[in-house]
């Protein structure tokens, strides 16, 4: 196949909103209104911005209790892992593995693999286009699943509201933990894959 | 002048036959076919998704997005679950889990949770019915536009999905210590995240601009 021609060295612009090429003279999107740009703005500085923001956010979620039980006589704040330890433990083997994926694995991996993405823009890491096209599509689909931590306390400090026998109130782990999880995900939306692609071009 | 005509049953119009697109993911320039029902054109570049032409795109949509909304009226009207253990009963519902967050100063994490489970869901599925419905008939209602902004810009923090998984998890971390009682509200909830799914699955974003455009042209 022939090297096909590109948007941006046509000066066109191809709308982030609803995918209309316009002249990159305009300014907003003749068809959604929407600002236009070649490549989105800052997509680099604003992903890194927000990955380290995400990272100092991160230690307070695993430090800080996520939730504290409050019982007869006794009270227990246990951080995620801890919990997930506890879980273990008991043999609850599907729920410490599930809350291990969703806490750990994905916040952690999805970091980790944004960095990598913005090094790769960049030219000081190699990878194909393919296969970073690829790692960009599972942080952006799988970093929501992280929030199901969130929603477990939520859920329990709703239910488990026992007087004194027994009641389940939020840490401050969990809004820690939120704000990671939406810090990722807007640092996945910042992040404009293109940048992959023109780098691609201009080392080949 | 080219004359233009919008058949609401034939597939997917497009404005003009020679059109281009490019790719979102590697910028490519290349033509736009028209695609039968249920196809899907890829990048000849990267080989990205560009975009499909979803079959009964608009009825699709519109009826799930109705169905959402009765779903939804359902799981807000019943409890998920009820729980009594030493002499207390506590019911689960969305708002509840909002309220218990606020009542336990943890406004913040009341708001997110509201967001994510309450008004994300429910502005999706508004804004697809204000769009798809008026539109099988060629029609686009005033603020059509922003609708569609303020639709794709709500996709990604509708996440009742993720909070029926930590209601799973939920469950499995409760165990046997309490006597839980299962209610019509959770078939709701999970009718609500499969209306939600077929919804905006229903319908491929660059199919439902092209249509708008169509719409506000007449
Ligand atoms: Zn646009
Ligand atoms: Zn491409």
């Amino acid at each position: 196949m022939s090297t096909p021609s590109f948007a941006a060295d046509q000066g066109l612009a191809s709308c982030h909103t609803c995918g209309r090429l316009s002249p990159a003279t305009d300014h907003h999107c003749r068809r959604c209104g929407a600002k236009l740009h070649l490549r989105k703005p800052n997509s680099l500085a604003r992903t890194v911005a927000l990955l380290l923001a995400s990272i100092a956010l991160y230690v307070p979620a695993m430090s800080l209790p996520v939730m504290n039980v409050s019982g007869i006589g006794s009270e227990d704040g246990g951080t995620i892992i801890s919990g997930v330890i506890t879980f273990w433990e008991m043999g609850s083997y599907p729920v410490a593995i599930i809350i291990f994926t969703a806490s750990v694995i994905i916040p952690v991996l999805k970091i980790v693999a944004l960095a990598w993405l913005c090094l790769a823009a960049t030219g000081k890491v190699g990878g194909t286009g393919h296969r970073l096209a690829l790692t960009y599509h599972v942080t952006e689909i799988v970093g929501r699943w992280s929030m199901i931590d969130v929603f477990v306390v939520a859920i329990l400090v709703c239910l488990v509201r026992l007087g004194t026998l027994m009641t389940i109130t939020p840490g401050p782990a969990a809004l820690s933990f939120a704000s990671v999880v939406i810090l990722t995900m807007l640092a996945a939306m910042s992040f404009d894959p293109r940048l992959l692609w023109d780098r691609q071009r201009r080392t080949s | 002048m080219r004359l233009i005509q919008h058949h609401p049953g034939l597939p997917w119009p497009r404005l003009q036959r020679d059109e281009k697109v490019a790719c979102e993911f590697c910028d490519a320039v290349q033509s736009a076919p028209r695609l039968r029902e249920g196809e899907a054109a890829f990048c000849v570049h990267c080989g990205e998704l560009l975009y499909q032409n979803r079959p009964n795109s608009l009825s699709r949509a519109t009826g799930f997005s109705i169905a959402a909304l009765i779903f939804m009226g359902m799981a807000h009207s019943f409890p998920f679950l009820s729980m009594s253990a030493a002499g207390n009963r506590n019911e689960l519902t969305l708002i509840g889990c909002v309220e218990a967050l606020a009542a336990d100063d943890a406004p913040l994490l009341a708001c997110l949770c509201l967001i994510f489970t309450v008004i994300a869901p429910l502005l999706l599925t508004t804004a697809l019915l204000y769009l798809c419905g008026p539109l099988m008939i060629g029609r686009a209602l005033p603020g059509a536009k922003q609708v569609a902004r303020a639709l794709q810009a709500s996709e990604p923090w509708s996440m009742l999905e993720v909070f029926l998984l930590g209601f799973i998890v939920s469950l499995m971390k409760l165990g046997d210590v309490a006597e839980i009682q299962f209610h019509i509200g959770l078939a709701a909830l999970v009718a609500v995240v499969v209306s939600i799914a077929g919804a905006t699955g229903g319908i491929d974003r660059r199919e439902l601009w092209d249509r708008l455009e169509l719409a506000n042209a007449r």
